[in-house]
């Protein structure tokens, strides 16, 4: 194996470290925006940048404040049923 | 369509689907759609990476997580070889980045299957509009 090949596996081989707090939630938006990309890349036949990426950053933005949302009302239902 | 020209278009659907699974973006590339095929390998190899630098090659696992592992084969085949790589127990995998490196990888192989069947799609609807059927 070639020392770059090498190096290349062995960022690979170590998981990074990750807490569970509140702040792990924000690894969701790298995801959402690649689904958000993709979804996009297969709706559109003919893709211009400025319009592809306005769809994007529309569909970006609709997931996370529907998950915020829907976050926000099972946190109440929760707080309700708690209480 | 005559038989014969079926069959081809057949076997190029087939050709089209095979090469949209072997290399993210490769069917869109075979019917032409060069943006297109830049960029669906750039999101889903960068989304699969991240996936593999948080958690480790670990998080293919073939044997305890087989739905994960499904899904994501749908990236390429060459998971396969991830997968037989981690089966020797060589890297660590554990709690939280596990979780989240098994969402992102899987999550890129599922948005890849959805690149296949649109490419697929593609071809085909190409195929019908040139001849008009």
């Amino acid at each position: 194996m070639s020392i770059v090949n090498f190096f290349i596996i062995a960022n690979f081989t170590v998981p990074e470290k990750i807490d569970v707090n509140p702040q792990s939630i924000l690894w969701l938006l790298p995801l959402v925006a690649s689904i958000a990309i993709v979804y996009k890349v297969t709706k559109t036949p003919k893709i211009k940048a400025s319009a592809f990426l306005k769809e994007v950053a529309i569909l970006f933005g609709s997931i996370v404040v529907f998950m915020a949302v829907t976050a926000i009302v099972l946190y109440a239902l929760a707080w309700l049923i708690t209480e | 369509m005559t038989q014969r020209s079926k069959e081809v278009h057949t076997l190029f659907l087939i050709l089209v689907g095979l090469l949209a699974w072997i290399v993210p973006g490769a069917g869109h590339l075979a019917i032409n759609k060069k943006k297109h095929a830049v960029i669906i390998f750039v999101t889903i190899v960068l989304t699969f990476c991240t996936g593999l630098y948080i958690g480790s090659v670990g998080i293919i696992d073939s044997v305890g997580a087989k739905p994960w592992f499904i899904a994501q084969l749908m990236n390429s085949p060459a998971v396969a070889t991830l997968g037989r790589m981690s089966q020797t127990g060589d890297y660590a995998v554990y709690a939280k980045p596990n979780e989240i490196g098994q969402i992102y990888t899987s999550i890129a192989g599922l948005l890849n299957l959805l690149c296949i069947v649109n490419a697929v799609y593609w071809a085909h609807l190409r195929r019908t509009q040139t001849i008009g059927v």
